[in-house]
């Protein structure tokens, strides 16, 4: 296993996950070579069944059976325990089905969010401290839903809940925020202000942010670096500046689109 | 022309049709309804209305006292019920419990659902005797097929999704419990056991009929001993007492929904 690199939020080493499906092993990770410094905004692209979700599961901690290397925030991932709760605490996980209590309010969903910084005892009392409290409401603040703190999340839009579902993952305040296809159930300008929001968020609380989509133009419109995965594999790995068209046939194996189609998916 | 499109020969369309006359002729011509009857029914009717008429209200203080066990039965049946069903309903559960554990609960909880209330009742004043408690026992036993069934249905309602957030956010198997599963499951429970108690209460007004304790008795009482101003009484008590029941439930389940 590596040793902690400072300055470093994740480091792979030839991760490798397969799963069966019908009989058939498939490889759903087949060798990953990542690291990603503190402070960045990294898009992971490819198309559907590319390994983009597996990847986010595994650096949550949510992924069993895989071999390889990790290191998370300092802390070695092992593929057989979970993470302890004060690893857990320090990396945010935003749903793309936002994965709310529809009958809960808002802020008892941003609240949530608190439950691994809080005493275990008294949270199950439902009394949660002042600094739990002054953190959901600069959550609530941030992702601009604090008018909204009492209603109840069955009653908002697709955009607000995803609001909701930033504001928990704020509230944690994390220093990795991983984000799976959190924009892809959304209209594209709600998908646009949203990814904006979510990158605003960690770049002023200086958090690492990971996020997944298969919209290869909002990725790069906002992310410093993106990684394009394929059957499991590296496609390509650099700047979100330097992604080219190109990049893009391959990846996705567009090259029967018109040039123009293709690029119109960088925008 | 696609092949399935063809005209198939006649009985094989119509055999549905066939099946439904057949049933339907077979029920008239083998019941004895005298038609003819019906003809003196509307007199009859009319005179046994009219000897209803004046309710006698000096049977008020037997009415409220009947009523009132009945309440008494339907409220102890249902926390009977509640507590059976919260052991049974999450062993009926397919999301917790294996194929062999929920698989014989559900078919026991099915066959209490299918027993009618009354038969359940008869069967207890058997075994126990005269009075409330055979009501309550068979309250409890046919009340708990259906409310176990609505709290298995509950939980394997609950959406994991929160449940893995929350887990991911660093909260303990209890938050969860606490903070993802509980309040999904808490309405649905509550809802499921208003209407529950709704038809304890309803059910058990006719209890009595069998000996099973409640208002029920006086009707019987009453009926039999052709003392319809007496039975007018009870009537007008039940009917109020259900529309009452009826208000209260429409108000608390908006509250909760």
């Amino acid at each position: 296993m590596n040793a902690p690199t400072p300055g470093l939020a994740i480091a792979l080493t030839g991760v490798r996950h397969r799963f069966r499906d019908r009989g058939r092993s498939i490889a759903a990770l087949d060798g990953l070579d990542i690291t990603v410094p503190a402070g960045e905004v990294l898009a992971i692209v490819g198309p559907s069944g590319s390994g983009k979700s597996t990847l986010l599961n595994l650096l949550d901690g949510r992924l069993r059976g895989w071999d390889g290397g990790a290191l998370i925030l300092g802390h070695p991932l092992s593929p057989k325990s979970q993470l302890s709760r004060r690893a857990r605490i320090r990396t945010g996980f935003v749903f793309q089905n936002f994965a709310l209590i529809e009958r809960a309010t808002v802020r008892q969903n941003v609240l949530n969010g608190r439950l691994g910084h809080a005493d275990v005892l008294s949270s199950l009392l439902g009394r949660f401290s002042d600094a739990d409290h002054a953190a959901v409401d600069q959550a609530l603040i941030d992702t601009g839903i604090a008018d909204l703190a009492d209603s109840r999340v069955d009653r908002l839009s697709g955009g607000q809940r995803q609001r909701v579902a930033i504001a928990r993952c704020l509230a944690q305040d994390p220093d990795l925020i991983l984000a799976d296809e959190p924009v892809s159930n959304l209209d594209p300008r709600t998908a646009e202000e949203m990814l904006a929001l979510l990158e605003g968020a960690a770049r002023n609380r200086k958090a690492t942010l990971i996020f997944t989509s298969h919209q290869p133009d909002l990725a790069t419109r906002h992310a410093d670096r993106v990684v394009a995965l394929n059957d499991g594999k590296i496609a390509f790995d650099g700047l979100a500046d330097d992604l080219t068209p190109r990049d893009l046939d391959r990846i996705y194996g567009t090259q029967d689109l018109a040039p123009a189609a293709a690029l119109r998916l960088v925008g | 022309m696609h092949p399935r499109s063809r005209p198939r020969p006649a009985f094989w369309t119509a055999w549905p049709g066939l099946i439904i006359a057949g049933v339907v002729l077979w029920a008239i011509a083998t019941t004895e309804v005298d038609l003819t009857r019906l003809g003196a029914a509307g007199p009859r009717f009319a005179d046994f209305i009219a000897r209803m008429i004046p309710p006698d209200f000096t049977v008020w203080p037997e009415v409220t006292q009947g009523l009132m066990e009945t309440l008494r039965i339907a409220i102890i049946g249902t926390i009977g019920c509640i507590l059976l069903s919260a052991v049974l309903g999450p062993l009926a559960a397919s999301t917790i419990t294996p194929p062999w554990v929920h698989g014989p609960i559900r078919s026991i909880l099915a066959v209490l659902r299918a027993v009618p209330l009354i038969l359940v009742a008869m069967l207890m004043v058997g075994a126990v005797g005269l009075g409330p408690l055979p009501g309550i026992l068979a309250i409890v036993l046919h009340g708990t097929g259906m409310l176990a069934k609505f709290y298995a249905e509950a939980i394997e309602d609950v959406d994991r999704a929160p449940v893995a957030a929350l887990d991911s956010a660093g909260a303990t198997m209890l938050q969860r419990l606490r903070f993802a599963i509980w309040p999904q499951m808490a309405p649905v429970i509550l809802r499921d056991t208003i209407f529950r108690f709704e038809l304890n209460l309803r059910e058990s007004l006719i209890l009595g009929v069998v000996g099973a304790g409640g208002i029920g008795f006086y009707i019987q009482t009453y009926i039999r001993s052709f003392q319809y101003q007496k039975a007018a009484t009870v009537t007008l008590a039940i009917i109020a007492i259900v529309v009452l029941i009826e208000i209260v439930n429409a108000a608390l389940r908006r509250r909760v929904a």
